[in-house]
């Protein structure tokens, strides 16, 4: 029913734009004509249009961009898509946001080829709940650029290459429903929609809780894999950007820790890189002698305290990323060779002894074992 | 002795036991196994030389190919969604030297045309016409002769306005040449055909030039510049789309098509900024 309206615009908005161009005539009109037809078709888009992805896309860019098949082999041999799923992203943070809000540099059609790289500090026309102004990114990127992460002054051009930006880390986040143990969905959804259409609401809705249930939205893993991969477990390139031997190998070293190996077991509870190194702001990771370091010595006992209970100036003192080498570490190096011997000698004398036994229980059989005692040496005791 | 049981005479329950025992141990020792030479928290004692085999493996334009995939997907943004690929064997021939994005030199059009290679074959557009046939274009599916649909594109979803998600990813229209005695063969040339086949074992023993002389062949009635856009977006284009199993509301869209008009005639097409506040 509601939908209605949204096919008549549609229909309508095509045929005024179909008789643009199949009409000969109308090419001999001025321009501005043709900005005004245009002008009614965008008006009947825009008042009429109601799928999720037509919200943002006011001025029909998925004309072209619904097809999976656009784009092409760049000069360089690299495949470039152009393709926008809109049922996916209709289901994303900025499925309300026009297309040109951030592509700012697209003015015609058919558009250029596109050289400019988006800025997401943009203000895009998108006004959030309880504030007037547009909404924009550039809070938390006033945060990044302070951050180590964001480009100073004094960086190599080496570092300001490699450093991450917006994208390196982020895509568009789709919506997932977070755990029904944390938020019964559902349930409180429904008290939203006394009020409330249930499709606006919904989405609405999900944007609030995406981000309750962890710091960030992405699961440990996600977290561990996304900040190693490519760059601090790229020892060639934080070799090359002398970064300090502690941080050359804090990849290892995490991985080596009881954090590291929990979240390696799948845990979902366990510190992740971003919940000892950014508080909630996530992007204000700082080297740990800088005061706002969230690691740095005055706040560790906060950092530390987020999970554990209580926390105390010798608490913190443990070391997290703790490297076993053994010229730095000799005493920690040894009980540790040591204790991994005895783990390894009894469980393996375990399974040796097993072996054993199973190879001599074969010979008699289990029960006659059990009632006239053990077989496993010698002859056969059967008479 | 008479009367004994022979060692081998066990009541079947023992055996049972003593499986579920074996079964075990044997897992246990894999475990402990696994813990001292691969696993990440064990000492890793194979690990070196795993690395050591996947170092001589490596191969730097595979490694080159996936970084810049990641990095495809993240420049992107906007959600890059993997689709199954249909295995070489069953792709046109075209495939082996075009890929999927042929087109590259019209800068204005390329994006566009490499779009069109999701509806039909290259055939479909650059096929030559023979004298003695008429040409008439059907959905093929290599895994299916006879494919019924829905097809992707050929319908909106009167929910969304958006085109109707369907399962079959594969079919496209294809040409086939239809002879005055009622025949019919298809025009399209699939990676197994034996001519395909023979080249793909032999092609890193030609030189350039045999290379150049096989691949003249491939293009037997293939004209270089396929049709333009009018030939099937117009209401007596060469596709009925109708007959193609479009929505009569998509087949309309698709014969007054407006991107046509954008790409054949205007240099620039201005984007009113009225709404944009």
């Amino acid at each position: 029913m509601g939908n209605k309206p949204l096919l008549k615009g549609r229909k309508i908005m095509n045929q005024l734009t179909i008789r643009c161009f199949k009409e000969d005539i109308i090419l001999e009109l001025p321009k501005i004509l043709i900005t005004a037809i245009l002008c009614i078709a965008a008006f009947f888009t825009f008042t009429l249009s109601g799928s999720e992805a037509d919200a943002a896309d006011k001025e029909n860019c998925l004309m072209c961009h619904k097809y999976k098949q656009i784009g092409r082999i760049d000069e360089q041999g690299r495949k470039r898509s152009y393709y926008v799923n809109e049922n996916i992203y209709g289901n994303t943070t900025h499925r309300n946001v026009p297309c040109r809000d951030c592509h700012s540099y697209i003015d015609k059609l058919p558009h250029d080829e596109v050289t400019e790289e988006v800025n997401c500090a943009n203000e895009c026309h998108v006004k959030p709940p309880f504030a007037k102004e547009n909404f924009s990114h550039k809070n938390i990127i006033k945060v990044y650029n302070e951050s180590v992460h964001g480009v100073h002054k004094d960086d190599s051009e080496e570092l300001k290459q490699a450093k991450p930006y917006c994208k390196y880390c982020h895509l568009n986040p789709i919506y997932t429903r977070v755990d029904e143990k944390r938020i019964a969905f559902e349930q409180t959804l429904s008290r939203c929609l006394n009020c409330h259409e249930r499709k606006g609401v919904t989405q609405a809705y999900k944007h609030i809780t995406h981000r309750l249930r962890n710091k960030t939205s992405r699961s440990p893993q996600e977290v561990v894999q996304l900040c190693s991969k490519n760059c601090h477990a790229n020892m060639p390139l934080m070799e090359s950007l002398k970064v300090s031997p502690e941080s050359l190998e804090s990849v290892e070293t995490y991985n080596e820790s009881i954090h590291g190996k929990a979240v390696a077991l799948g845990s979902q509870k366990a510190a992740d890189c971003i919940s000892c190194h950014a508080s909630s702001s996530i992007h204000d990771v700082y080297k740990k002698d800088h005061k706002l370091s969230t690691v740095n010595d005055a706040n560790r006992i906060n950092t530390c305290n987020q999970c554990h209970e209580n926390v105390n100036e010798r608490f913190v003192q443990i070391d997290v990323h703790s490297g076993l080498g053994r010229e730095e570490k000799p005493l920690l190096y040894f009980v540790n060779l040591g204790l991994q011997v005895v783990f390894y000698a009894s469980v393996l004398g375990l399974v040796g002894l097993m072996l054993l036994e199973t190879k001599g229980r074969k010979k008699d059989g289990i029960l006659w074992q059990i009632k006239k005692g053990t077989s496993w040496r010698g002859r056969s005791k059967r008479k | 002795m008479a009367g004994e049981p022979k060692r081998l005479e066990h009541p079947k329950s023992v055996y049972v036991i003593g499986f579920i025992f074996k079964i075990i141990t044997l897992t246990v020792l894999i475990g402990v196994v696994y813990q001292v030479t691969l696993s990440p928290h064990g000492p890793a004692v194979l690990v070196p030389i795993q690395k050591k085999m996947e170092e001589s493996q490596r191969s730097a334009i595979l490694d080159e190919v996936r970084r810049q995939e990641e990095y495809e997907k993240h420049r992107h943004f906007h959600n890059v969604v993997e689709y199954p690929e249909l295995p070489e064997n069953l792709r046109p021939v075209c495939y082996i030297c075009h890929s999927d994005y042929p087109h590259s030199k019209s800068k204005k059009v390329r994006a566009m045309l490499n779009m069109h290679t999701q509806f039909f074959v290259c055939e479909t557009c650059h096929i030559e016409e023979k004298k003695d046939a008429t040409v008439a274009y059907k959905w093929y599916n290599p895994y299916d002769g006879n494919p019924e649909g829905p097809f992707f594109g050929t319908s909106y979803d009167p929910d969304t306005g958006n085109l109707v998600e369907v399962e079959d990813l594969f079919s496209k229209i294809a040409p086939y040449f239809e002879f005055a005695d009622g025949k019919s063969e298809t025009a399209l040339k699939i990676s197994d055909a034996p001519l395909a086949q023979d080249y793909m074992k032999v092609r890193d023993k030609l030189t350039p030039e045999q290379r150049d002389n096989v691949k003249k062949k491939f293009h037997v009635n293939i004209k270089p510049k396929g049709h333009e856009c009018d030939k099937c977006h117009s209401k007596k284009g060469i596709l009925d789309f109708k007959k193609l199993a479009f929505s009569p509301n998509r087949a309309i869209d698709l014969e007054q098509l407006n991107i046509k008009g954008m790409v054949t005639k205007y240099e620039k097409f201005y984007i009113p900024n009225l709404f944009s506040d």
